[in-house]
């Protein structure tokens, strides 16, 4: 922008006439990143969470003494909002001096942005969005993704569940993208898998109520209920099952793999089952790193599931701006040919899609009050049985 | 010195500080910097109001209306030469542009005949959907602009009976529950995108992409968010144009007489029914029209752009610039898109503070930023 | 359709009906004395469910954990709260705006609304996230085949329309509950018999916004679970009731409420599409009655001063 740009140039003559009388050289290059999530509105907790979660990635590299650059995270609010993330994605992606971005938790707004990332030639990497189109839906070369889709997620929980030895499912689903897509995806592969949907239900994303939806599915008296949507309305769910006297087994998509989900609804979430791409961020050596690193930060809020993965696409960003610099382009190219690099959510590597294949599904339950990694758990030892067993 | 010259004199000096005001405002970035201008303009007008000059110079304004109304083209345009390669800022002021078309449709409802409506977003996303259904014909962009203010015109029409039929709040409850519906409708419709929302094809006049850069010389290369002010400009001065033609003619004065009084307006004769259909219907075309171009530019739109909330934004617009108060309009319209735009460093609290904000105005300043004069007899003889 | 499921429906729609007319009842009395209208009424409902969940957690800290006096202490500090905020928002942003056109009220307290909302979840310990609402009553339940009845939503349903008989009475049966209608039906001659006109508003609104700190209690112990957007549309459909039924008149906010509750159940159970076009099919209903009837079901009593 005109003033500014000029005033930059102006203050970065004046830091260099600075430095060069004190005769300091070794100050680094600042390189811009940035963030965009919803830090305001009904998901503001997951969006707030990754925003932490990258801010901490920046903090770290900067505190690396053998780090190039320095870098500096600019954040934006998408609102969860596809106009508002559009007028982020655009100042973001028309500031030439953002070199890569970590961004989008809600799906609708990544399907607006990416557009606009490829026409601005921005290299990114989604951080929590799992409808397929956003990296699949496009041959933009710009766009990748580290956590994994809902199509592995749906996959997983299908032929998971009829392993259990469940036979009908009611399915509900809020009507947002992403509360459809998992209808879509778990319906393909439980009918895959054996399993028999009796019915299923759109709910709109701001309900409050499910008991007309939920005595219709007690009347059907299926194995499982199985709900395709985020935490909010996870907890009026299982709640309101409860009030109904509805004793089947509760399955969430990845949506509710949060600790407010057990805050919210507290004892009945006892044996709930819920699926979340890569594995467990506590099970990872990094992982245990993150944990550590964020607590130490101080931030008062919680990573949330997502976390992790905007700590790890930061880092991958950060990592491609220090090997070929701070250029779009060049980072663009780093990207498209990432194979088998670490991080804290496993090793990532992009198919042709921008799209990381590896992402593993780890299936979690609910054990007093804390999500546990199934296999741990006392329900595979069997200890413990699932509603129905 | 004449009275004539020196009234140009002030114009002109008035349309150079408004110009750089802007550009300054579009510009800086660094929080503080923002809340120090936003200070020093505050302070400014208060001590200009305190010792009178904000009366002068209005007056002054509304001598010579025509200067004006030039002075105020120019200043735009220099604003937007300025950022001629900036996409952000052109993104931006475009988008206000936009708003501003729909709140004059609001305002010709509101603020000339008192008819509420609080499904502006509704009316406003009927427009988009337009686009977004008719981008991929063959039908002329320019011609779905326009049918885009018909489609809201048509469906705003559903409401005429129940609109004309109640008052005050219970009109409002009708709107309210309208907006609600649109949303709801489009959320569970998977024919016209569902939730997920639609992309829309951009526009494109005779042949020119307004998609892509525009390209001068070797050197010199436009934002193409350029070609949707220019165009956006374009519909803001006609709408104005219109909104002034018919606040001064003889229809301008039989909204006023519905808005001021119905019962007495009915014993001369005015047909209230036809004058609130009027205003309601053209009212919701433009919004409409707004809406199928802003559609066009985003190239993206899903149902949550047309939520409540977003109606309660449309109405704080032309309530906070004054009811019926064009140019009130135009500057609430900037003050409200473009402030949350600039203090994304208070990210959380942007909500907040908005609606404390918009509190203290409607305490303190119930009528307005810029209330509506009262109708002059001849334009320009108020003084 | 089996009996038991027919039950089962219309004590979910009547649970629901519950609540809305609670909402709606604050609305119309609001607008009975002030002729405005309260759109914050929502969210100070919500804002009431945090105080009563805020106090419960206190209890539990000091130790207290018989329920019937957590119960209690809920319910007396949400609506004593309620009615105190209530009557400082009549106080310091309805009563100064009297004279100004009744939309500046609506969008006052529409932005109140808006502050509320994000003050609950910017600045309430972990606001953002839904929260867990302890069950304080029974939760005995008797089963009679596909029909489940619990002891829970009996009692707040009982609760419920004991609130609203109160309220009734009060209004009709009680000086205050005259001066009220006083008020409400010509402020001018109100004052001349000496009713003390700011008194009584802010005593109504007191009055509104703790029936609404009722609702919201009533809420949480029913759906156990509580979060920061939960008055936004229970106040938008509150004020639909209110004005459906007809404002002004208690009864009619109660009709209007049972009307809605009824209109989502159909919506979600009789009708052949997808239930989620239930909140579509009520809202196209309000609004075709509203077009029958434009002033409310149970019409205002007013005449028009030219």
């Amino acid at each position: 922008m005109g003033i500014l740009r000029k005033s930059t140039v102006s203050v970065i003559a004046l830091a260099m006439a600075v430095s060069i009388g004190a005769g300091v050289a070794n100050a680094k290059d600042k390189v811009k990143v940035a963030f965009i999530g919803p830090l305001t509105g009904g998901v503001s907790a997951v969006g707030v969470g990754g925003r932490n979660s990258a801010e901490l990635a920046v903090q770290l590299r900067n505190a690396d003494p053998s780090a190039k650059y320095e870098y500096e995270l600019v954040t934006q609010d998408s609102e969860c909002k596809p106009n508002v993330g559009v007028q982020a994605a655009t100042k973001v992606a028309s500031d030439k001096s953002i070199i890569g971005l970590v961004g989008h938790y809600c799906s609708a707004v990544a399907m607006g942005a990416v557009d606009i990332y490829h026409k601005f030639n921005l290299p990114m990497s989604v951080w929590g969005a799992v409808l397929p189109d956003v990296t699949y839906g496009n041959d933009y070369k710009e766009i990748h993704r580290v956590n994994g889709t809902m199509i592995n997620q749906n996959d997983v929980a299908a032929k998971f569940m009829t392993d259990q030895g469940y036979k009908t499912w009611v399915v509900l689903y809020d009507t947002t993208d992403y509360g459809k897509g998992h209808n879509k995806y778990f319906t393909e592969y439980l009918a895959k898998n054996g399993g028999e949907i009796l019915a299923d239900f759109g709910v709109s994303s701001d309900q409050q109520d499910f008991t007309a939806e939920l005595t219709k599915a007690k009347q059907l008296n299926p194995d499982v209920i199985f709900f395709g949507g985020l935490t909010p309305l996870g907890v009026r769910i299982r709640a309101q099952m409860e009030k109904l006297g509805i004793t089947a087994q509760f399955q969430g998509a990845s949506g509710i793999k949060s600790d407010s989900f057990i805050d919210g609804v507290g004892e009945l979430s006892e044996g709930v089952v819920s699926f979340l791409e890569g594995a467990p961020v506590d099970k990872l050596p990094g992982g245990q790193y993150f944990i550590e690193k964020y607590k130490a930060a101080g931030f008062a809020e919680s990573e949330e599931a997502y976390g992790p993965f905007a700590f790890a696409a930061m880092n991958l960003i950060l990592d491609g701006i220090e090997e070929v610099g701070p250029n779009r382009k060049k980072l663009t190219k780093y990207l498209g040919k990432i194979q088998d690099h670490d991080s804290i959510v496993g090793k990532i590597s992009f198919d042709d899609h921008g799209q990381n294949t590896v992402a593993a599904i780890t299936k979690y339950v609910v054990q007093d009050g804390k999500w546990v990694v199934w296999e741990d758990s006392e329900y595979a030892t069997g200890a413990r049985k699932l509603a129905g067993k | 010195m004449t009275q004539s010259l020196k009234d140009k004199l002030v114009i002109l000096l008035l349309a150079a500080l408004g110009t750089a005001f802007m550009v300054t405002f579009i510009a800086i970035e660094e929080q503080t910097e923002i809340f120090a201008l936003l200070l020093v303009a505050a302070a400014l007008i208060v001590a200009a109001a305190k010792f009178g000059v904000i009366k002068a110079i209005s007056q002054c304004l509304s001598r010579n209306e025509k200067l004006m109304n030039g002075a105020v083209i120019a200043a735009v345009l220099v604003v937007v030469f300025w950022f001629r390669e900036d996409h952000f800022p052109l993104l931006m002021i475009a988008t206000v542009m936009m708003y501003v078309i729909a709140c004059f449709g609001l305002n010709m409802q509101f603020g000339y005949t008192g008819v509420v409506n609080f499904a502006g977003a509704a009316f406003f996303g009927i427009g988009c959907y337009t686009a977004a259904v008719l981008g991929d014909t063959s039908v002329p962009l320019l011609m779905v602009i326009a049918l885009g203010g018909i489609a809201a015109a048509i469906i705003g029409s559903i409401l005429i009976i129940p609109v004309l039929r109640t008052r005050g709040h219970y009109a409002a409850v009708v709107t309210i529950a309208f907006g609600l519906l649109f949303r709801t409708f489009l959320e569970v419709n998977d024919t016209l995108g569902g939730p997920q929302g639609l992309r829309v094809p951009g526009m494109n006049l005779f042949g020119w992409d307004f998609n892509s850069n525009i390209e001068i010389s070797e050197n010199i290369e436009l934002s193409f968010y350029m070609n949707y002010v220019i165009l956006a400009l374009i519909m803001v001065i006609l709408a104005f144009v219109l909104m002034r033609r018919i606040e001064r003619s003889w229809i301008g004065l039989n909204f006023d007489a519905v808005r001021l009084d119905e019962t007495a307006a009915a014993c001369f004769g005015i047909d209230i029914k036809r004058w609130k259909i009027t205003a309601f219907t053209l009212g919701n075309f433009l919004a409409g029209t707004a809406g199928a171009l802003y559609a066009m530019m985003l190239g993206f739109i899903a149902p949550s752009n047309f939520a409540f909330s977003d109606s309660l934004i449309l109405v704080s617009i032309v309530l906070l610039g004054g009811m019926g108060s064009l140019w009130g309009t135009i500057l609430a319209a900037g003050l409200v898109v473009l402030l949350p735009e600039k203090l994304q460093a208070i990210q959380e609290y942007r909500f907040l503070i908005y609606a404390i904000v918009m509190i203290l105005i409607l305490l303190f300043r119930p009528q307005g930023i810029l209330p509506r004069g009262l109708r002059a007899y001849i334009p320009g003889w108020r003084g | 359709m089996d009996v038991g499921l027919l039950g089962q429906f219309v004590v979910n729609g009547m649970m629901l009906g519950m609540m809305y007319a609670l909402v709606a009842v604050g609305f119309t009395l609001f607008f009975g004395v002030l002729d405005v209208i309260k759109f914050s009424h929502g969210d100070v409902l919500m804002v009431g469910t945090f105080a009563g969940f805020s106090t419960y957690l206190g209890l539990t800290a000091i130790g207290i954990d018989n329920a019937f006096v957590q119960l209690v202490g809920v319910l007396v500090v949400s609506i004593a709260s309620m009615a105190l905020l209530g009557a400082i928002i009549a106080r310091y942003l309805v009563l100064p705006l009297k004279s100004a056109p009744p939309l500046n009220t609506l969008l006052v307290t529409l932005m109140l609304g808006t502050v509320l909302r994000e003050s609950i979840r910017l600045f309430y310990p972990d606001g953002s996230n839904p929260k867990h609402f302890p069950s304080l009553l029974p939760t005995d339940a008797w089963s009679f085949g596909s029909f489940t009845l619990r002891a829970d939503s009996v009692i707040l349903l009982i609760g419920g329309l004991l609130v609203i008989i109160g309220v009734n009475v009060l209004i009709n049966r009680t000086r205050l509950g005259l001066a009220i209608r006083a008020v409400a039906q010509d402020e001018e001659t109100a004052k001349c018999m000496g009713i003390n006109f700011k008194m009584i508003v802010l005593l109504t609104f007191a009055l509104g916004s703790g029936v609404a700190a009722f609702a919201g209690v009533m809420n949480g112990l029913y759906y156990n679970e509580i979060n920061f957007g939960m008055g936004l549309l229970l106040g938008v459909i509150g004020f639909s009731a209110a004005i459906v039924g007809g404002l002004g008149n208690i009864y009619g906010a109660i009709l209007g409420g049972f009307l809605f509750a009824g209109l989502q159940t159909l919506g979600a159970v009789a009708l052949p599409f997808a239930s989620a076009y239930k909140d579509v099919f009520a809202f196209a209903v309000i609004i075709a009655l509203i077009a029958w009837r434009p002033t409310g079901l149970i019409a205002e009593k007013t005449s028009e001063r030219v």
